[in-house]
């Protein structure tokens, strides 16, 4: 037993230490190519029987969210008519500036499309694996999106497979910017899971129910506009120099399954 | 339980066969797949279900301290490597987590049947406790409320009830349906 956690020991030191093309790394990627079809097939395999869990699991909660949803329905219908004269300036303004049709990813982007493929189970990680890599050109530091929103960034990567962390992990940041208003931030996921907004300036009027998106500044992994989230409560403290903003994020982290790389 | 080797265990000690050890190989990937593949889908009572956790404690008290330990070794760093994570954490665990349960099944009268939930429940405990402070000495966030009210304690109660007729599987697939109608027999 002592032998094994020497190399345990060992293993670990040398993977901090070590260059991502060392020989720990190394050992770890090529044992990755053998995993990686597995997992892959077992999440193919295993799929009716998660939804079928997730199903269940729905059920419970429908009930409670059926009053909340018809509340929302309300207020969304007073909001559309209002987005559809929003939209119909917004055209018109578009066409006097004769501005370029407003993609959110840069043109030279590509999506490549990936399947997650495991999870960490821990409570002190919220990453993923998803079975593309540098094969399909992701790199690290690529966002990663779904149809509801930004999921996460590559953090490593390998042949076959990538990692990513996702928004609510503990040691992820993205710039972001509430919308309407611009205020710009941190956000920054917990243990917890749960998504904040930091470094939000007192003086910027923030409202529950705003949207969030990246801001995309210079220097940022992230593009301009990709949404994250909706602001689900604001506070501030005279002591404190920012306000305490907490977000609930439009991916729904339980249920990933097919996600987009932005390549660049 | 003794934590020391006597000499009669050495003289006990029986490596496995290769039919053995290609049940072994499969219960390995088995472990593998279903910790990073099904658990994470998997929420009851607040928890994830540690299948390679509990998976490592039945193999470890049917085969042994040494035969354990191997394999929690081997499981560790397979979970590590699939989930991309750093080498070497999840079997530091489950090396001590298998020699241990080992350790207990050769020494304790494990008759009461109760063994396997007893020592998911303290498999947990230590896993548990033991990654945490893995978490604090990476510099990363560890509140304590949130470890013991939303980690260990839905952990210890998931793991210790899916231990049973977990043990039951692999105990049916690693001796056969034999041993357990000898073991109904006594």
């Amino acid at each position: 037993m002592a032998v094994l956690l020497l190399l345990c020991v060992a293993m670990l030191t040398l993977y901090f230490r070590e260059s991502d093309s060392g020989f720990v790394h190394g050992t770890q990627s090529v044992v990755l190519r053998v995993v990686a079809p597995l997992q892959n097939g077992t999440a193919r395999a295993t799929k009716p029987f998660r939804d079928a869990w997730n199903w269940t699991g729905d059920l419970f909660s429908a009930k409670s969210e059926n009053a909340q949803l018809r509340q929302e329905l309300e207020q969304l219908r007073a909001g559309v008519a209002k987005e559809l004269t929003t939209q119909d300036e917004n055209a018109q303004l578009r066409a006097l500036v004769a501005l370029k049709n407003d993609n959110i990813f840069p043109v030279n982007a590509q999506l490549v499309t990936a399947r997650v493929v495991a999870r960490s189970t821990t409570a002190w990680y919220s990453t993923v694996t998803i079975d593309v890599g540098t094969g399909s050109g992701v790199e690290v530091y690529d966002p990663v999106v779904n149809g509801a929103g930004l999921v996460g960034r590559v953090t490593k990567v390998d042949a076959n497979a990538a990692q990513v962390t996702l928004i609510t992990d503990q040691q992820s940041f993205v710039d972001a910017m509430v919308q309407p208003g611009g205020a710009q931030g941190i956000l920054s996921g917990s243990v917890t899971g749960d998504v904040t907004l930091q470094y939000v300036d007192k003086n910027e009027r923030v409202k529950v129910g705003q949207y969030v998106v990246t801001s995309g500044r210079q220097g940022s992994v992230f593009v301009r506009g990709i949404p994250v989230g909706q602001i689900e409560s604001v506070g501030s403290q005279d002591v404190e120099l920012y306000q305490s903003i907490s977000l609930d994020p439009f991916v729904d982290f339980r249920k990933l399954d097919l996600v987009q790389v932005v390549v660049r | 339980m003794r934590l020391a080797r006597t000499a009669a265990d050495n003289q006990q000690r029986e490596w496995p066969s290769g039919a053995e050890i290609a049940r072994l190989v499969v219960t390995l990937v088995v472990a593998t797949l279903l910790q990073t593949t099904v658990a994470p889908n998997i929420r009851i009572l607040g928890a994830n279900p540690d299948f390679a956790l509990i998976i490592v404690v039945c193999v470890a008290l049917l085969k042994g301290s040494e035969i354990g330990a191997v394999f929690g070794f081997l499981t560790g760093t397979l979970v590590a490597i699939a989930l991309m994570e750093p080498l070497g954490l999840s079997a530091f665990v489950f090396v001590l987590v298998g020699f241990l349960a080992g350790r207990y099944a050769e020494t304790a009268d494990l008759s009461a049947g109760y063994a396997p939930l007893v020592s998911a429940f303290a498999a947990t405990l230590l896993a548990d406790v033991l990654l945490a402070m893995a978490q604090f000495l990476l510099a990363r966030e560890v509140p304590l409320g949130f470890f013991l009210g939303r980690v260990l304690v839905p952990s210890l109660v998931l793991n210790t009830l899916l231990a049973a007729p977990l043990y039951l599987v692999v105990r049916l697939w690693l001796r056969g349906a034999g041993d357990l109608r000898v073991a109904r027999a006594r």
